[in-house]
């Protein structure tokens, strides 16, 4: 019996290889087996009644023949069916891990909370706490009713989801002789020919990399945004500046046409979003940071600036470890499957997300701790993150050496920025935003033109132009210009809107919290409860010129 | 002072998008590009930036 089940698995393994190969248009690496419903006749399951009497405890008799849906019971097993069932299950695999990587996305909303709670003061802990919870259901909305039909209206087919054809409507403009995606048109509402099951599942996915984008400038805004304020301008990245910037990237738009359209590599290229999510996060967050203006106490009349700490570490290393957790959901998943067009790539891809978030702490703690004497923590759970917006972009098309280096760097880089924008600009970025997802997430775009190795393969192609995606040093200069005008985009035009939006936001609702509440902190006059009642926060007035005191925001027992 | 930081930040990008017209070369290109982030990094970090500097809350 065992030999038999063998053999009908072969035959099984056979057929399934074969189908999805023939599926995915991958290279063949094998000779196919031609097979007539003839040799299927011949093939039968093990007996219901000897699993009932024994079970299955080896696991030989379950997942035979007799688990595959036969469409007429009356013809029995055709080719059809065994060919519909082997694309079924390449999908099903595709979906399951989609869903499960947007799953872990969805949970670095989880780790941003703390991360950015540990690096404000006590005073501030519900306000900034309850931005990272709504911004949440702020942009999920905003992206189900419009952000996700400008993004990846038009972005069929996606052979991995089963295509994905209802999102088949992109608005192109005809200029200069070439076609210049804009945005997408169908998916609004997810309504219509879009109730369609690959859909779902995209939109699930995108949606979470939209609210990582979303929450990153909460971090930069945090103590003295008020909450109807961030409300508005969340809503206005959810539903427009991010989805715009994410259809000219991923949806089918200008910018990942660059290749096809001027000759520049494989266009732009930005595999998980170290531009689209982080890069457009950071860059809204400068936006909205410079308008604000800094925290009271941030900056002496000389302008010289001030370091106010956090009130808690244990929540900022905690969050960061949650974030890397939920990275290995953010750079694998964005291969949106598992099975076909090189979707095995999800261990190095997985690989480099680790080696660069190591690297990446790893200097920042040395730079830290050569330039001030002491291993910083904050800095070195900001050098983990870095480096992980850094390797972002790149994770699908670099290997393991060229991660390691590109996280080094980001490490240093974000020790450098914090300092630049401290110092240089005076613009106040409480939990390091600006600089580890704004500067990082530049940095990542542009070390795919730089470090792409031409190894990988999803397919055969990459945003329509065969072939791997090569950066300068492995011969493809035209890759590197493709990356610097993704950058130029980013500051040029995502910046623009999303100071526009907030502009408008301003002038209607009000950016910034009145002195007086910003003093206070924002717990009771924004939100009406303070996250810790029961302990005493200690006087505020450490950085209006009392500074030996003890750091303003220090949590103490009540006596 | 806010809407000449905008038309510079803009500026900057259509400078790096005219490459794409203007030349072939991929150095070209590439130069282009480099200037216009360099004019947009201009436009946001001094001269938009140099609006909201002036009214800071910390020089009141």
């Amino acid at each position: 019996m065992t030999s038999r089940v063998t053999q009908i698995r072969r035959l099984l393994a056979i057929l399934g290889v074969g189908a999805a190969l023939w599926c995915a248009a991958a290279p063949v690496r094998a000779e196919g087996v031609a097979l007539t419903e003839k040799d299927l006749a011949s093939v039968s399951g093990p007996k219901t009644d000897t699993i009932a009497a024994q079970g299955d405890p080896g696991a030989e008799l379950t997942g035979t023949v007799n688990d595959v849906t036969i469409a007429d019971s009356k013809k029995g097993l055709t080719l059809a069916d065994l060919a519909n069932q082997a694309g079924q299950n390449k999908i099903a695999i595709n979906f399951v891990w989609t869903l499960v990587t947007g799953f872990l996305v969805m949970f670095m909303q989880a780790g941003f909370a703390l991360v950015e709670t540990g690096l404000i003061r006590a005073k501030n802990a519900n306000h900034t706490m309850m931005m990272n919870f709504m911004v949440y259901g702020l942009g999920l909305f905003a992206y189900y009713v419009c952000g996700f039909a400008i993004q990846m209206g038009g972005c069929a087919p996606i052979a991995n989801l089963g295509g994905v054809y209802p999102l088949n409507g992109e608005h192109v403009l005809q200029l200069f002789g070439k076609p210049w995606g804009l945005f997408g048109t169908k998916g609004f509402f997810l309504h219509g020919a879009t109730y369609d099951v690959g859909v779902m599942v995209l939109f699930l996915f995108q949606m979470v990399f939209m609210d990582t984008a979303t929450t990153i400038v909460t971090g930069s805004c945090a103590e003295r945004w008020k909450y109807s304020a961030f409300c508005v301008s969340t809503i206005g990245l959810g539903a427009l500046t991010y989805p715009l910037f994410g259809n000219w990237a991923w949806g089918g738009g200008w910018l990942s046409q660059l290749g096809a359209n001027f000759g520049l590599g494989h266009g732009y290229c930005d595999f998980a979003g170290s531009g689209v999510v982080h890069a457009v996060g950071g860059i809204t967050g400068l936006a909205v940071a410079m308008m604000l203006g800094p925290r009271i106490g941030k900056f002496n009349r000389d302008g010289t600036p001030n370091a106010i700490p956090g009130h808690d570490i244990v929540l900022v290393l905690t969050g960061c470890f949650i974030l890397a957790f939920g990275w290995f959901g953010f750079n694998p998943g964005s291969t949106l499957g598992a099975s076909g067009n090189g979707c095995l790539r999800i261990g190095s891809i997985a690989v480099n997300t680790m080696l660069a978030g190591c690297t990446g702490s790893f200097a920042a703690l040395l730079y830290m701790w050569m330039r001030y004497g002491k291993p910083d923590a904050s800095m070195a759970g900001n050098g983990l993150l870095a480096g992980l917006v850094a390797i972002t972009a790149p994770s699908g098309f670099v290997n393991p050496v060229a991660a390691c280096i590109i996280g080094w760097i980001a490490g240093i880089l974000v020790c450098l920025a914090v300092e630049f924008f401290d110092r240089v600009p005076k613009i106040d970025d409480p939990v390091g935003a600006i600089s580890v997802h704004g500067v990082n997430g530049l940095w990542g775009v542009l070390s795919v033109g730089l470090f792409a190795d031409g190894r990988s393969n999803y397919g055969g192609s990459w945003n329509g132009v065969a072939g791997n995606v090569k950066g300068l040093f492995y011969g493809d200069a035209g890759q590197l210009v493709a990356q610097l005008i993704g950058i130029s985009t980013l500051v040029g035009v995502i910046f623009t809107l999303s100071f526009l939006w907030n502009w408008l936001v301003d002038v209607f609702v009000g950016q910034r919290c009145h002195p007086k509440a910003e003093l206070a902190g924002l717990d009771i006059p924004e939100m009406g409860a303070l996250c810790y009642p029961d302990f005493q926060l200690k006087a505020q007035d450490y950085h209006l010129g009392a500074q030996s005191a003890a750091p303003s925001g220090t949590l103490t027992s009540k006596p | 002072m806010r809407i000449v930081g905008v038309a510079i930040i803009v500026g900057g990008w259509l400078l790096s998008v005219s490459g794409l017209l203007l030349t072939s070369s991929t150095l070209g290109r590439a130069v282009l590009a480099c200037a216009g982030i360099g004019i947009s990094l201009f436009g946001i970090l001094k001269v938009l930036n140099g609006y909201y500097l002036e009214r800071a809350i910390w020089k009141k």
